[in-house]
């Protein structure tokens, strides 16, 4: 039996990760990447010659040639006005995570797509990381017995650009970095985020950057686990590699270490002046986009919603309140108008 | 020749006496401890007279080193420095802050040296660390984290677990095994200025205990400490990262060791030894009772002050009150 071919579009791709998911969903049986769109023509011309895409002067000729989804890798404050773009001309969407640069621009993208009936997906990759399901498997199995306490880290290189760009980002390190573990932690325990306290670095490890670049978060979570989360750019260009996703987890029958990328071959390179570590891990990013077709072809619920991206934006907002205030804050307490 | 008295004879005594008996220079003059029979093991071991009295203790020795629970060492220091003797005292240097200063001040006045057994000072991946920090090989410090994780403590002598069980004669894991990681942290980034902390200590559970400190230091760099009394006995994890503005420094003790031995046999499977091994004079203990006698000797400049061993013990009893109030707690206002 053939199935169905699926065709997508992207509409932005500032985001790396766009050149990521157009390269596997190139490699898949009966995907087709039908074109793409970004605001910035250098961009545009640069990502589709290297991608082998079609590319669209304008948006609406990318959604003229009717993809069954798109793929949306725009500067986080755009990813609002390309959902909404699209939104009553495709089944699905895939919109690169944190959702939105504002909780008001993430409640308008999913009432919209529920309005529309176009499913909403967001792009959290590293649920699937092998070593992270893995880590999901045996919390499952309860193996620690009752947990008490989660350290984590997702700690990245500065990356220039659009991410430092306080309007197109909506925050630096603490917005980039908060919202892949909250989601894992989420998705780990069915919890939420309670309370949320944080140290926030402004031009800290990059001095004159202009946003924060460095932040600290301690929480708490519904199930009574409490946790922390380093989300600083802390890898400097010298260090061998651009960064990495820590969680370790404390329980009453024992503890588990998880480096979820760390599945490195180390190069020394003359050619590029230092040693670097260079991953054989499976790729993420193929598994959410084989998560992603199937749900376009199968027409099933997204296994990762808008909601979800919220929930995490809202962890991640909060925290900057909480570094304005000097004190811990509960995200329903400080966000208020936003969760109704 | 310095005279050595050991005040306390458990296990962190055992420790130090196996520094000083091979460190030249000192002799062990004897012991003072609550239980004859801990002090009269320690004398047949390592050599030296078992005391009645700290008095008679006192009168015969040139340096105190204290390694008896901390809520006891304000009653033991103001004794020793009323006899104006050089006072070495084990970590925490009290369980209240008020003791602490007031141990401090009370040494500043009569004029003796009062040096704190910070040891991870002189552990040789951490003082590394700070020495790459100070050559500027990562500009200037940013984010630090760092983590001390082992079982509940049940070291040799009988009353031990019950006393780092007690919270009112230990202050727990935030206190106990705190102080560590806040010098250090305080020796590479400078003062702290506010604290916050979640952790089991108020969860009561007496067996298990663990803590996530949040630092913000004066400078605007910010911190984190992870110390556990809650992981599996055999485990002692530690690990150190400072970021600056020009680069990073990372050590932890999951890193590969420099000897893996790997035995397999029937009946208990595969068997993995590990180890670090360091020159006898490298090992972080000797090499710190031996900075001490070199300050006392006035051959050396102390790595360590009695007032860091108590902003240490401020900033750690700040991340408890954290942890019962729910707030952060800032340092200057904090006392006690």
């Amino acid at each position: 039996m053939s199935e169905r071919k699926v065709r997508i579009g992207f509409l932005g791709v500032a985001h790396m990760h766009s050149v990521s998911y157009a390269s596997n969903l190139r490699k898949m049986a009966g995907v087709e990447v039908v074109g793409m769109w970004d605001r910035s023509p250098t961009l545009a011309a640069e990502w589709s010659k290297r991608l082998g895409v079609r590319r669209y002067e304008r948006a609406e000729q990318l959604l003229d040639v009717e993809p069954d989804a798109v793929i949306v890798c725009s500067e986080n404050a755009l990813h609002r006005p390309m959902v909404e773009l699209a939104v009553d001309r495709v089944h699905a969407i895939l919109c690169e995570k944190p959702i939105a640069a504002t909780l008001a621009d993430a409640q308008a993208m999913i009432d919209r797509c529920a309005a529309a009936g176009a499913r909403l997906q967001i792009a959290f990759p590293v649920r699937f990381a092998p070593s992270i399901q893995e880590l999901k498997r045996r919390l499952d199995a309860d193996e620690l017995g009752q947990v008490f306490a989660v350290n984590c880290t997702n700690h990245g290189s500065m990356p220039g650009g659009w991410f430092i760009d306080p309007e197109l980002a909506g925050g630096g390190a603490v917005i980039d970095h908060t919202v892949h573990v909250i989601d894992l932690l989420r998705w780990f325990w069915n919890a939420e985020v309670t309370e949320v306290y944080a140290e926030v670095g402004d031009s800290l490890l990059h001095p004159g950057l202009g946003i924060d670049d460095a932040g600290l978060l301690s929480f708490t979570l519904s199930n009574g686990v409490y946790g922390s989360l380093d989300t600083s750019w802390s890898r400097p260009p010298s260090y061998p590699v651009w960064g990495d996703v820590k969680i370790e987890v404390v329980g009453e029958r024992g503890v588990i270490y998880l480096d979820a990328l760390h599945q490195y071959v180390t190069v020394a390179s003359n050619a590029t002046g230092k040693t670097q570590w260079v991953s054989y891990g499976s790729d993420i990013d193929r598994g959410l986009m084989v998560d992603f077709v199937d749900m376009v072809r199968s027409e099933r619920t997204p296994s990762i919603t808008g909601e979800d991206g919220l929930a995490a934006l809202a962890v991640a907002l909060a925290a900057y309140e909480s570094a304005r205030r000097g004190e811990p804050v509960t995200p329903e307490n400080v966000l208020p108008t936003l969760y109704r | 020749m310095q005279k050595i008295g050991v005040i306390g004879t458990g296990s962190i005594a055992d420790v130090h006496l196996e520094g000083w008996r091979r460190m030249p220079g000192v002799e062990i003059v004897g012991y003072y401890d609550l239980v004859p029979e801990a002090a009269a093991r320690a004398a047949q071991r390592y050599g030296g007279s078992v005391f009645a009295s700290l008095e008679a203790l006192l009168a015969a020795v040139d340096v105190v080193d204290i390694c008896t629970p901390a809520s006891t060492h304000k009653e033991l220091v103001l004794a020793a420095a009323d006899a104006g003797k050089a006072i070495i005292c084990e970590k925490p240097l009290a369980r209240h802050f008020a003791d602490a200063r007031e141990m401090v001040e009370v040494c500043e006045r009569a004029g003796v040296m009062l040096f704190p057994a910070q040891v991870v000072r002189f552990f040789p991946m951490y003082r590394r660390v700070k020495e790459r920090i100070d050559a500027g090989a990562i500009g200037k410090p940013a984010v630090y984290r760092s983590a001390r994780c082992g079982a509940f403590p049940r070291p040799g002598a009988k009353f031990s677990a019950g006393h780092y069980a007690d919270f009112a004669q230990s202050g727990g894991v935030a206190l106990d095994v705190g102080v560590h990681d806040i010098d250090f942290a305080r020796w590479c980034c400078g003062e702290i200025e506010r604290v916050f902390a979640r952790g089991l200590t108020f969860a009561g559970r007496p067996y298990q205990d663990h803590a996530q400190i949040t630092l913000r230091f004066a400078s605007g760099a910010i911190g984190f400490i992870e110390v556990s009394w809650a992981h599996p006995r055999g485990v002692f994890r530690t690990r150190v990262e400072v970021a600056g503005d020009q680069g990073l420094i990372e050590w932890d003790s999951l890193d590969r060791p420099p000897l893996l031995a790997e035995f397999y046999d029937e009946e208990r499977g595969l068997q993995r030894l590990a180890g670090s091994p360091v020159a006898a004079e490298d090992e972080p203990y000797y090499a710190e009772l031996a900075h001490f006698i070199d300050v006392i000797a006035g051959r050396a400049q102390p790595v360590v002050t009695a007032r860091d061993g108590l902003e240490a013990v401020r900033a750690a009893l700040a991340a408890i009150e954290s942890m019962r109030s729910g707030r952060p707690v800032a340092l200057k206002e904090f006392g006690g």
